[in-house]
């Protein structure tokens, strides 16, 4: 019986040292991954340094023309800093992108519209060069902007269904092909120009905020969005923001094939 | 089938129960049990075969099972729902000089490995991007392939997830699929709609914008048989017309995408809102535990901080 409790004990004292040589191991991973990750944030910082000093050499001219429409998202708490606005938009024209679209979630930004208009040169709203949103060819001269919030989104796929829903029931046919005729994607796509909420899908969407989500913009508008997280916008720069675009130039897309 | 790397015995059942395990000890579950039983000491036996015999069951099957998370995860702060796109099969495949048909097979083990940690840290719903309305214009051949593979796997993971409690439910544009697999779909979810230790939800023939719209076509036959007016139609009655509307938790916490995208290609458009976006730079045969555990460290770390902005 001793030896039966003996073995038992041993058996036991095994398996805890099993276990904490296991732990130590899962810890020394850890270790190792926060080593390897710490000089590539220190690296990606200071290449975001180079690239504003125009040190380094493929970011100094890339296929802008590539980047047909871009979207910014901002935190609608960040978007009173109308500095930081301003200067963001100053570079993106610098960098030569001709339209853009500013959302935040609270519509802070379209109360700050003509102000933000004000202090950019130039700079006309995107639905005054455009009467639909067909993106032109031809050189622009200045650049555009869109400003949108979230009524821009779920509330306005809900007044375009109900604009659909209206047509259907005064249609007078309640038979499935008319269901299916009305209820297809171009309709909605139409209908939402129509109460005022259509615009060209961004080609990218650049978030500054500290949550990396698209923050509610108007999901209709951005399924083959390439959408980038570019932190706080307080801790925003022309390093990091060249390289998105940049990295974004290169994207190759298959659309699902 | 839901094979596992590892047979490491838990701490718990080969110590006395006042002795808790440290965190961060990863456990495994679903070892051979005739095998750890026999090496067992016989007074220990009875905790592990208390704790495995309801895995016959198909209700809260491992729950007595409490698996401890890995290092720096918080039970509290895991997302109740998680997407997943799952990319990259058909690179996997080329890099290895394999054909697709095997990036296709390899990308099915992991999403058992996905399906079986969700399981056992306490995820609610999965649901997963399988096949899109995009997808349809691939090869004829790879499309079929792809179908047969589905088929083939739900048929043969049928028991597992009675087992283990996982509940199916399939979404899309069902009148491209063939009838055989419109069968099985509907078997496999009468099958196991009871269970409730995980809900995964596949996506297959999907786009977001064709939910947006069934939805809508939804509520136009309500409205038209009376059921309700078109003055009450807002957000709330899409959103229950969505195809999400089979789960209880229909807004994904967190999107991860592998391959290193960084796009959501028409998946749940209506529902990633508030999503956190995580996208992996692995092809989706590679994006194992440990990716998954690095996009949950992001998800919770982000929660710790800004949690609660937007409810």
């Amino acid at each position: 019986m001793d030896f039966n409790k003996e073995s038992q004990i041993l058996c036991s004292w095994s398996a805890q040292i099993e276990n904490r040589l296991l732990q130590l191991l899962w810890h020394l991973i850890h270790v190792t991954i926060d080593l390897c990750h710490f000089p590539l944030r220190i690296a990606n910082v200071l290449e975001s340094y180079l690239i504003s000093w125009g040190l380094l050499g493929r970011y100094k001219s890339f296929h802008v023309t590539k980047l047909r429409y871009l979207a910014i998202v901002v935190d609608s708490e960040e978007a009173y800093r109308t500095s930081k606005i301003i200067k963001l938009l100053q570079w993106l024209e610098a960098i030569g992108i001709k339209h853009v679209c500013l959302y935040d979630y609270e519509g802070v930004l379209k109360k700050l519209k003509d102000f933000i208009l004000e202090k950019l040169d130039g700079t006309i709203l995107f639905w005054d060069a455009h009467e639909n949103d067909v993106l032109s060819d031809s050189d622009q001269q200045h650049m555009t902007l869109e400003f949108v919030s979230f009524s821009d989104g779920k509330e306005a796929v809900v007044k375009a269904a109900n604009v659909l829903f209206m047509k259907y029931s005064t249609s007078g046919a309640t038979d499935q092909n008319q269901k299916d005729k009305i209820f297809t994607e171009s309709q909605m796509s139409n209908t939402l120009k129509t109460v005022g909420s259509g615009g060209p899908e961004p080609d990218l969407l650049l978030v500054y905020g500290p949550a990396r989500c698209h923050l509610g913009f108007p999901a209709w508008r951005i399924p083959y969005t390439e959408i980038v997280h570019m932190g706080p916008l307080k801790s925003m720069n022309y390093g990091s923001l060249v390289k998105a675009i940049y990295k974004f130039t290169m994207v190759q897309r298959n659309y699902g094939r | 089938m839901l094979s596992l790397r590892f047979a490491i015995p838990t701490a718990n059942t080969l110590i006395p129960s006042k002795n808790k395990p440290k965190p961060g000890l990863v456990v495994q579950s679903g070892w051979n049990q005739t095998d750890l039983l026999s090496s067992l000491p016989k007074r220990y036996d009875y905790k592990l075969q208390a704790a495995t015999a309801d895995l016959t069951d198909g209700r809260a099957s491992m729950a007595d099972k409490e698996v401890e998370l890995p290092e720096g995860l918080s039970r509290e702060l895991m997302p109740k729902h998680v997407a997943v796109i799952m990319d990259g099969n058909g690179r996997w495949a080329r890099q290895k000089g394999l054909p697709a048909s095997a990036g296709h097979e390899a990308g099915v083990k992991s999403l058992r490995e996905m399906v079986e940690l969700c399981g056992h840290w306490g995820i609610q719903v999965l649901t997963v991007f399988a096949f899109s309305t995009e997808n349809w214009i691939r090869p004829k051949v790879e499309v079929d392939f792809l179908l047969s593979l589905f088929e083939r796997a739900l048929k043969s993971e049928m028991e597992s997830f009675q087992k283990s409690g996982i509940r199916i439910s399939v979404i899309g544009d069902s009148s491209k699929l063939p009838t055989s697999l419109l069968g099985l779909i509907n078997e496999v979810e009468e099958t196991t709609k009871n269970n409730t230790r995980l809900q995964l939800i596949v996506a297959v023939s999907y786009s977001g914008k064709y939910d947006v719209v069934q939805a809508c076509r939804s509520i136009a036959e309500r409205a038209k048989d009376g059921q309700i007016q078109l003055e009450d139609i807002n957000e709330s009655l899409i959103e229950q017309e969505l195809e999400t509307n089979c789960t209880e938790y229909p807004y994904p916490d967190l999107l991860i995408r592998t391959s290193g995208e960084l796009r959501v290609s028409n998946f749940l458009l209506w529902q990633l809102a508030y999503t956190e976006l995580f996208f992996a730079q692995e092809l989706w045969p590679d994006f194992g535990k440990e990716e998954f555990v690095e996009a949950l460290s992001s998800y919770q770390q982000r929660q710790r901080r800004y949690g609660g902005r937007h409810s």
